[in-house]
């Protein structure tokens, strides 16, 4: 198997963007990556694109095809994944298979949604369908729901408190207004949120116990990465990034059918393996972009990963440890949280979010100083299908 | 007039594990054969939601959903009939019904409800 380099990344700002098409956003974003690699005028072997609801939302599919017509990469080959929203960590993971196993050199990996088309109604149960379509979709539960039902297991396990909660919706929206890709530039006050009698009113319950700014916002937007062999990296203009390590692992789709419903173990495998393939420890990440759809998730997800001992997540975010400059920066990008949703792009995203900062290239604001090792956490339904990618900075 | 219960729960006839929904092969030691069971009596529930931002097909204010155990250790997800999340707490105990639990295509979808006891 031969190493894999990531050697071009491009996003375009998540948000509303009812200008933009489906195809245009992958557009957009591939033409991005396909210049930060140097390879503007050239093809690629073949292209992987990441998304969950063309086929509902804009009835639209054989998306990469399409998208490959656009482009100009034709004879290249191209399919599309769909992943839930773990898509784009899929699309990733099957790009770096191609290319460790020889068979193609370049490949385009490209994720992208467009969810703000339809109402919020609709968005809710497009996102549902992931759930069982038995015994979970007809009684109207939605992911938040399946959020609400996990934080309070959670809360009674290892007492979390909403305060724990409230210090993950601060700092990653506090760090979505430095990120000129995120959805959401707005710093949240402490106050209008949480301690005044008007915080019932700007921050409602929303699947109780998790409230507005506990989720996650509905967002259009697409990312892309452009991977080759390592070895085919000498002449760039940019710092190639090892891809040194990843891992993918799923769980019972339900989450009764789990023994302990607050043990995720999909992103443990999933993280353990990326790590040991990296030949790395939690303790030797520098930077990590984590699944935070729900502010609990970031919480056990630092915790399931191994950066805090079980329990003690909530109570690390609360003291500045996943801050920029803390012991392990979670989601300085602002995360899903801030940065957005885009279920297709969002694995891709956090890749591109990643190699910015192993590149050294983003503002001393959001830069992580000296950053070397950088690791994601895709997690697709309600943790039954989880990618973890361990990427690490190329020595000049 | 009151429905029975709908749900066939599966047990593993070589380990004895209760699956809910329904597995090819089991979860614990990959045996294809199950006996088919029904989820007996009231019910412990064991985690609970109230969701404000519902999906379509749900024209409502809000929707209380939660997991529940069956005495005979089946689980199932279902809706609750409470005003209010403060009348539930994680552990007690609720009476299982068969009711719709929506409307499709102009007919009523029946599911399972978990109604507080006492």
């Amino acid at each position: 198997m031969r190493d894999v380099a990531i050697i071009g990344a491009g996003m375009i700002p998540f948000g509303r963007r009812d200008e933009d098409t489906l195809m245009e956003m992958l557009a957009y974003a591939s033409l991005k990556a396909l210049d930060d690699a140097g390879l503007g005028d050239k093809s690629v072997d073949a292209v992987y694109v990441a998304n969950m609801g063309g086929g509902m939302l804009q009835h639209q599919s054989a998306i990469a095809s399409s998208l490959v017509d656009r482009l100009s990469l034709l004879p290249a080959a191209a399919e599309t994944i769909e992943n839930g929203p773990a898509s784009g960590a899929s699309a990733v993971k099957n790009g770096l298979l191609a290319v460790a196993s020889g068979y193609y050199d370049y490949v385009l990996v490209v994720g992208g949604e467009k969810m703000r088309e339809v109402t919020g109604w609709r968005a809710t149960d497009f996102v549902a369908t992931m759930t069982h379509p038995q015994v979970e979709y007809p009684y109207g539960i939605t992911l938040p729901g399946m959020g609400g039902m996990f934080t309070r297991l959670y809360m009674e396990k290892y007492g979390v408190t909403r305060e724990h909660l409230l210090a993950v919706s601060l700092k990653n929206q506090a760090m979505g207004t430095l990120n000129p890709y995120a959805h959401v530039e707005m710093a949240l006050d402490r106050d209008g949120i949480f301690d005044s009698p008007d915080a019932i009113v700007n921050n409602p319950t929303s699947a109780d116990p998790l409230h507005l700014y506990d989720l996650c916002p509905v967002s259009d937007g697409a990312a892309a990465v452009i991977l080759c062999p390592l070895e085919m990296t000498k002449k760039l203009a940019k710092p190639p990034v090892l891809i040194a390590g990843f891992g993918q692992a799923t769980d019972t789709q339900t989450l009764q059918e789990r023994d302990d419903p607050t043990d995720l173990k999909a992103v443990t495998l999933a993280a353990q393996q990326a790590l040991e393939m990296a030949k790395l420890k939690p303790g030797d990440i520098h930077v990590a972009e984590l699944h935070d759809a729900f502010t609990i998730l970031e919480i056990a997800e630092s915790e399931h990963v191994g950066f805090f001992e079980k329990g003690k997540g909530g109570k690390a975010a609360a003291a500045g440890k996943t801050r920029l400059g803390g012991q392990i920066p979670i989601n300085v990008s602002g995360g899903l949280k801030a940065r957005g949703h885009p279920v297709g792009a969002t694995g891709v995203a956090q890749v591109v979010d990643i190699v910015w900062q192993l590149r050294h290239e983003l503002p001393e604001n959001r830069q992580v100083q000296n950053a070397e090792n950088g690791l994601t956490v895709n997690f697709g339904g309600f943790g039954n299908n989880v990618l973890s990618f361990v990427l690490k900075r190329v020595q000049p | 007039m009151k429905k029975e219960i709908a749900i066939t729960a599966f047990k593993c006839k070589s380990c004895g594990k209760i699956h809910y929904p329904f597995h090819d092969r089991c979860l614990v030691c990959k045996n294809r054969e199950f006996e088919r069971i029904t989820p007996q009596g009231n019910a412990t529930l064991l985690t609970y939601t109230a969701i404000f931002n519902l999906p379509w097909g749900f024209d409502q204010r809000f929707l209380i959903i939660g997991v529940a155990e069956f005495e005979n250790h089946v689980k199932a997800l279902g809706q609750i009939k409470a005003d209010s999340v403060d009348q539930l707490k994680v552990g007690m105990k609720v009476i299982p019904s068969w009711e719709p639990i929506r409307v499709q295509y102009g007919e009523d979808v029946y599911g399972l409800k978990f109604e507080p006891m006492g």
